[in-house]
């Protein structure tokens, strides 16, 4: 089966490529192992920790950085695009590309970050936050989200928060089950006239404060719901994100790959890429396990299946490796230099990956591979936690590539 | 004069071990008035590491005929008096091609001698009942080895001795000893979470500190010579085997693999460390290289499980009193009556010994001191049961109802589970989905086992003991516990030092899953929660 | 070749508990008594094999549809451990309704000879609230009618001598429902695969995949049947035809549960047995035939992706036929489960759950508004026929009706 591009990986980064070369006329291919770590976000992309503008702050880094393959101006030029991208597929990103605003972290820590989903807890630069008093509501026996934390974080920033637990009878039966009060299966439950018990009852419960945070637990499908609540609230909602799973993570993840088919992509789920068909250092095609013998060929082929979470990279005993096509990876053998035995310092294993050329172009045994690029986690050279870069990556990466490939 | 009343006790057990918590249970049960110190929590050294193995005393019948026959007679006692904390899974000792088969002879015999049921079975029919075990076994001998849980057991005797009216501190560290001229009186603590300092009195002190038992003696002017010895164990996500598997051969390393709840482990390693390392035990890569490499041969499929993390424990090997080199050395109970030994009344020191022997060793510290104190009181400790361990009617030990997280606390609590309170529907809700932990669970910690903190808790229920190493259940039961505590800033810091202290044991296996799985649980706690801010580098303990 | 790929015994420690397969179970979003397939699958795994008595009978909510492994970003067999547990630990015996959903078989050699009695009985209100009431069969359901003659007869009566005419052979998979109840998809096929030049052959000794009677609790006759098929398989393979099937699952079953839940090694003909889309496309692809359709064929189609199809990653094959279908107005439906899963809707305890689990693509089909709702599999058709009214075919029905056959014998002469 011939496409134009095929692209390894169906998350965020597979994701923006695929709609990136899709929508520039290209037939792609999008091969996914399985769902992707969007269902673990945030709230918001981060392109960089930092309180200086991103310009200034991305000159220090260090050549095998891939914002430094890219060269700062690119990056900055592609990062201003993003809100855009994004919105074709119906995603509303508020923020800007000079510099950091904050988002609230479900611990309630105050983090630096680049575009935040349009509902969300958005902090501006200055870090001030919006209010001075305001109500953190959670549903009843829901255990990924604690307000007690948040409530705590804010009062360090001089906010004064009132915490209170809300029930909802239609959620009873969630609760009969002792695992599943989880986030996307409240959001399952919460709608339609739901939302109107549940805006009375926050409502009645913040009365006397300026605004009221929640656990971003609703909409798995669209941001409808967030919506009709905050009509139906005589305050302010705000989101707050929660422990995994993500509903607005999911539904982000949704509408890309709907957006993505929409515009003619083919995605394929749940397939594991087998073998790699070279010729003379170009790669002619791919098998995957539920196809066997039908090869997927193509003129490009970008990978972007992740770090070690995703097994884009993988480690044993004795090394990392890059499974699918043994490409060269970035990393030590001896596995004394790959952690720090403290978990918050920076964890070396975190900057292993693929090792890519200047146009992020792979190899194997040093010999380029003209035509697979890598784009996101997979990409070695930068800690995406301690550097707070994993969704600029991800997505800058690709869309990158994307336009490498279509020049 | 009230106060000085409440400040004396008859006497005061120093360490939250297995030891110390047995004494404290005999002494308070012989009805002694009774004060029980710990600088951490309850299992933080030796008890909490180790191999969780109910010895037969095979493992020590050639070498040893004294620990072997002190084992098979405490094994037979704990199967009835802590039903609870005991799986009785039997073991096997195999002979592998490389190892030389005429050594089971030996090895049998002196089983038999010292009252250990040892029987030789077909390889063939060792394969059917441990079907893990390594298929090119030439010789196997089934012995009563089994499984026990150090914390549960620890918990089972801290709550009997709360039953018997003993007092418990945990945290408060011994800083030094009161003493009237030479005899000690009683001892100064510092509350490690507090920092406040305080006296407690006694008739008599007993040192059952283990390896740091060596220093609480030369706080008290005793010198004891101990050698700590190390020992690294792998911890396996699940139950490869059912049955213990040991090597039939000298004890060497790795040669014991034991399953215990819902994973197994494989140990140990042993080497001599110097005695300021004992606080800072790290397992190498050699060491795991070893384990691992040895571990297959028992069960093959060792090597494609994957490995939840490492740890090495201290134990504390006695040197003889007259032989200061430490050559020769006992693995045997020694129990220091300070007063004929080093003219320091009111002090005994009860160390050596093993897990097993926990209860014969409070057995022999209690008897000295109830001599001393003149108290002729018989020990019962062998023939009552455990609270938890109770005899229950064969009927009612079936739940009518309950999914897997009320059987697994059934399993961990025994008897006990009856006051996990999971009435409320939110109270049934898992907090810890590995090891099925739930909040009525944490609550019931919380409120009754001495649970401050994750660590706290972790020890109580296996919360963040299972796959996930506190991923999905850290910040749940961190939650839980800043509603406890009412603070939620401690809570957020506890929080992020349970993290680093998950890490620490599993970085020396981060491979494979393990890796997988540490990148996702920065992620989230690094990433997506900003925990870093709460980290003061602290390793809990 | 990919080193990630691990099929062993311990797959479950794959789980790194990230969640994923929770939000995309169709049976836990509305069953709260169905413990879900994290807790049933891995977490429960580590507990079953410390004792067994951990067992859960909830299990029994599992639908086996696979979409949690779908979603696995780490590779495990969810569903595999699921269904394994049920069949190595469930001490509940399957009863007699068990028996009835399961041997399809049988019932359908029966209900076929008395067909017109059997099908007015199974719509008969009396009829359907005995078994409501006292096998367990939920009243609501509709069964599918059985037809007065079998495929096979058929096939034997009037196609079989005919096929030595070719020079190329496929082996036909036919299932229970083409032979017992749809006899025209199974004609459809045949009409296809003679105008492409092939002659078909059908199994000695078919039996039926057993898909029910692993869902049902019969692992011992599933296995049987298995081994009966896997040498009929064989013989078919050492005669160099593939096996071709036109049910998505009966395939699945073949190619994926005889060896992860029955343990039984089929990997030397795994690759030789698929469905005929597949093999009709990649002809096509490789330039080999060619299919020529009607000029006056008209419809608005919507795919529904059955849940075994979406595991086996085929939809694209069916998809894209009927796409090269001129007349053609395609829409390919988001891939949720319709909420049959085979007998497991039939059971009265499921039959709420199951309208409940569909209801995201009955309402995607009132949106679209199809001429024909195209689907590869049998029961996700009862299910979408009898709860929105839509007319249902497999895409191998819609391209045999699309086909202009004399115009396709002749371009693949």
């Amino acid at each position: 089966m011939k496409f134009d591009s095929i692209i390894i990986g169906g998350g965020l980064s597979g994701l923006v490529a695929g709609i990136s070369l899709q929508s520039k006329g290209r037939r792609t291919l999008i091969v996914s192992a399985g769902q992707s770590a969007l269902h673990f976000f945030s709230g918001s992309f981060e392109l960089y920790n930092t309180d200086k503008s991103y310009q200034e702050a991305l000159k220090g880094l260090d050549e095998s950085h891939p914002y430094s393959k890219m060269g700062i101006e690119r990056v900055l030029e592609l990062a201003s695009g993003v809100p855009a991208f994004f919105s074709q597929a119906g995603i509303k990103l508020l923020g800007s590309a000079d510099c950091n605003h904050f988002r609230l972290t479900p611990m309630g820590v105050r983090k630096p970050a680049w575009l935040t989903l349009d509902g969300y807890v958005k902090i501006p630069s200055d870090g001030k936050f919006p209010y001075k008093n305001v109500t953190i509501a959670n549903l009843e026996g829901f255990l990924d989200f604690h307000t007690e934390f948040i409530a705590a974080g804010l009062a360090e920033q001089g906010v004064n928060a009132r915490i209170c637990s809300v029930s909802l009878p239609e959620l009873d039966y969630l609760r009969t089950n002792p695992t599943e009060m989880r986030s996307t299966n409240i959001a399952r439950a919460v709608k339609g006239d739901v939302l109107g018990a549940l805006a009375q009852k926050l409502s009645a419960a913040a009365s006397g404060t300026e605004a009221i945070l929640m656990p971003a637990v609703l909409g798995l499908e669209s941001p409808q719901a967030a919506e009709s609540l905050k009509a139906r609230c005589d305050l302010p909602v705000e989101f707050v994100a929660t422990l995994p799973p993500s509903v607005p993570g999911i539904r982000t993840q949704l509408m890309l790959r709907s957006y993505y088919q929409k515009i003619g992509g083919t995605y394929m789920l749940g397939d594991t890429v087998e073998e790699g068909l070279f010729e003379d250092d170009i790669l002619k095609g791919i098998r995957t396990v539920n196809h066997a013998d039908t090869v997927f060929e193509a003129d490009s082929f970008v990978l972007a299946s992740g770090s070690f979470f995703s097994r884009g990279v993988m480690a044993s005993q004795e090394g990392v490796y890059e499974p699918i096509f043994g490409l060269d990876v970035d990393a030590p053998s001896d596995r004394g230099q790959w952690y720090q035995e403290k978990m918050f310092e920076a964890q070396p294993y975190m900057k292993f990956g693929v090792h890519t050329d200047k146009d992020f172009k792979v190899s194997v045994s040093g010999r380029t591979i003209g035509n697979v690029y890598a784009a996101g986690s997979v990409l070695s050279g930068f800690n995406a936690v301690k550097e707070g870069c994993g969704a600029g990556v991800s997505i800058l990466t690709a869309l990158d590539v994307a336009e490498k490939i279509t020049r | 004069m009230g106060a000085i009343d409440q400040n004396h006790y008859d006497v005061i057990v120093i360490g939250g071990g297995v030891t110390g918590a047995g004494t404290a249970r005999d002494c308070s049960v012989r009805g002694l008035k009774t004060l029980l110190v710990e600088r951490f929590d309850f299992t933080a050294g030796a008890t909490g590491r180790n191999h969780g193995l109910l010895h037969s005393g095979a493992r020590y019948a050639v070498t040893d005929q004294e620990s072997a026959t002190e084992c098979i007679k405490e094994n037979m006692t704990l199967r009835k008096i802590a039903r609870h904390c005991v799986e009785e899974t039997d073991g096997l000792f195999i002979t592998l091609p490389e190892d030389d088969l005429a050594f089971q002879d030996t090895f049998v015999k002196s089983c038999l001698k010292a009252g250990i049921r040892a029987d030789v079975i077909d390889p063939a029919e060792a394969i059917r009942l441990e079907p893990s075990v390594n298929r090119s076994l030439i010789g196997a001998v089934r012995v009563p080895d089994g499984a026990v849980d150090p914390f549960r057991l620890t918990t089972a005797n801290a709550v009997d001795a709360k039953l018997h009216g003993a007092e418990i501190l945990t945290y408060h560290e011994v800083i030094s000893f009161i003493k009237d001229g030479d005899r000690v009186v009683g001892v100064e603590l510092r509350n490690n979470h507090g920092g406040e300092i305080i006296k407690k009195y006694a008739d008599i002190v007993i040192n059952a500190g283990g390896i740091w038992g060596h220093n609480i003696a030369a706080l008290a002017g005793a010198n004891i010579n101990m050698f700590p010895a190390k020992g690294a164990l792998l911890i396996f996500g699940h139950r490869v085997n059912n049955m213990v598997i040991n090597r039939c051969r000298k004890p060497a390393d790795a040669d014991i693999l034991v399953p215990g709840d819902t994973i197994c482990l494989i140990g140990t390693t042993s080497s001599r460390v110097p005695y300021d390392e004992i606080d800072h035990m790290k397992v190498t890569p050699e060491e795991v290289d070893i384990l691992m490499r040895e571990g297959q041969k028992l069960a093959p499929s060792l090597a494609d499980t994957r490995i939840l993390r490492a740890y090495a424990g201290v134990r504390p090997l006695v040197a003889a009193d007259n032989d200061p080199s430490g050559r020769s050395i006992s693995r045997g109970i020694v129990c220091l009556d300070h007063e004929t030994r080093d003219g320091i009344p009111g002090f005994i020191t009860i160390t050596g010994g093993k897990l097993m022997t926990y209860r014969l060793m409070a057995e022999w510290a209690t008897d000295l001191a109830c001599k001393k104190l003149g108290r002729n009181v018989k020990c019962t400790t062998d023939k009552v049961c455990l609270p938890g361990s109770e005899p229950v009617k064969k009927k009612s030990e079936k739940p009518v109802f309950g999914g897997i997280g009320d059987r697994a606390a059934q399993g961990r609590h025994g008897t006990l589970s009856s006051k996990i309170d999971n009435s409320n529907k939110c109270d049934a809700s898992l907090v810890c989905e590995c090891e099925e932990v739930s909040v009525g669970e944490v609550n019931y910690a919380i409120k009754e086992l001495d649970t401050y903190n994750l660590i706290n808790l972790r020890r109580r229920t296996r919360v963040g003991m299972g796959t996930c190493q506190g991923e999905l259940c850290a910040c749940r039961a961190a939650g839980l516990l800043a509603k406890a505590n009412g603070c939620a800033k401690k809570s957020a810091e506890d929080l992020a030092s349970f993290m680093n202290e998950r890490w620490k044991g599993m970085y020396p296996v981060a491979w494979g899953e393990t890796l997988c799985e540490a990148q996702f649980t920065s992620w989230i706690y690094e990433g997506v929660c900003g925990l870093d801010t709460y980290s003061n580098s602290a390793v809990a303990i | 070749m990919n080193k990630e790929i691990n099929t062993n015994e311990n797959n479950f420690e794959q789980c790194i508990k990230c969640t994923i397969c929770t939000v995309y179970c169709p049976v836990m979003a509305v069953n709260p008594d169905y413990p879900g397939p994290k807790q049933a699958g891995p977490d429960g795994e580590r507990y079953r094999l410390k004792d067994p008595k951990f067992f859960d009978e909830a299990l029994k909510y599992c639908m086996n549809c696979k979409r949690c492994e779908v979603a696995c970003p780490s590779n495990v067999k969810i569903g595999d451990i699921i269904q394994k547990a049920r069949l190595d630990y469930s001490s509940k015996k399957p009863g007699l309704r068990e028996f009835a959903l399961a041997n399809t078989d049988l019932l359908g050699t029966v209900a076929t000879t008395m067909a017109p009695i059997v099908n007015g009985t199974l719509k008969m209100g009396v009829v359907k609230s005995a078994m409501h009431g006292i096998i367990g069969v939920d009243k609501h359901r509709q069964f599918p009618s059985y037809s007065g003659q079998k495929f096979t007869t058929w096939f034997r009566k009037n196609a079989q001598s005919k096929q030595e005419e070719y020079s190329r052979f496929v082996t036909y998979f036919h299932g229970c429902y083409a032979n017992y109840n749809y006899p025209k998809l199974a004609k459809d096929f045949v009409k296809i695969m003679n105008a492409l030049g092939y002659g078909v052959h059908l199994m000695d000794k078919e039996k039926c995949c057993g898909v029910a009677l692993i869902s049902n609790g019969f692992k011992k006759k599933a296995a049987k049947q298995a081994a009966t098929n896997l040498d009929c398989i064989r013989e078919a393979v050492r005669r160099g035809e593939p096996v071709l099937g036109t049910s998505s699952t009966c395939a699945f079953t073949i190619r994926d549960e005889y060896e992860h839940i029955l343990g039984m090694d089929n990997s030397d003909v795994r690759d030789s047995v698929m469905l005929a889309t597949r093999f009709i496309f990649k002809l096509i692809d490789a330039g080999k035939a060619k299919l020529v359709f009607r000029d006056d064929y008209r419809r608005r189609i919507a795919y529904h992706t059955p849940c075994h199809m979406e595991k086996l990653g085929w939809s694209i094959y069916s998809t894209s036929l009927m796409k090269m279908i001129p007349g053609v107005d395609f829409v390919m439906m988001d891939s949720q489960c319709c909420g049959i899963a085979g007998t497991y809707g039939f059971k009265k305890e499921n039959y709420p759950y199951s309208q409940k689990i569909g209801e995201g693509v009955f309402r995607q089909i009132s949106e679209i508004q199809p001429d024909i709702v195209a689907t590869d599999c049998e029961t996700c058709k009862w299910q979408i026929e009898m709860s929105t009214g839509a007319h249902v075919e497999n895409p191998i029905t819609i391209i045999a009706d699309a086909l202009d056959v004399e115009a396709t014998i002749a371009a693949n002469k």
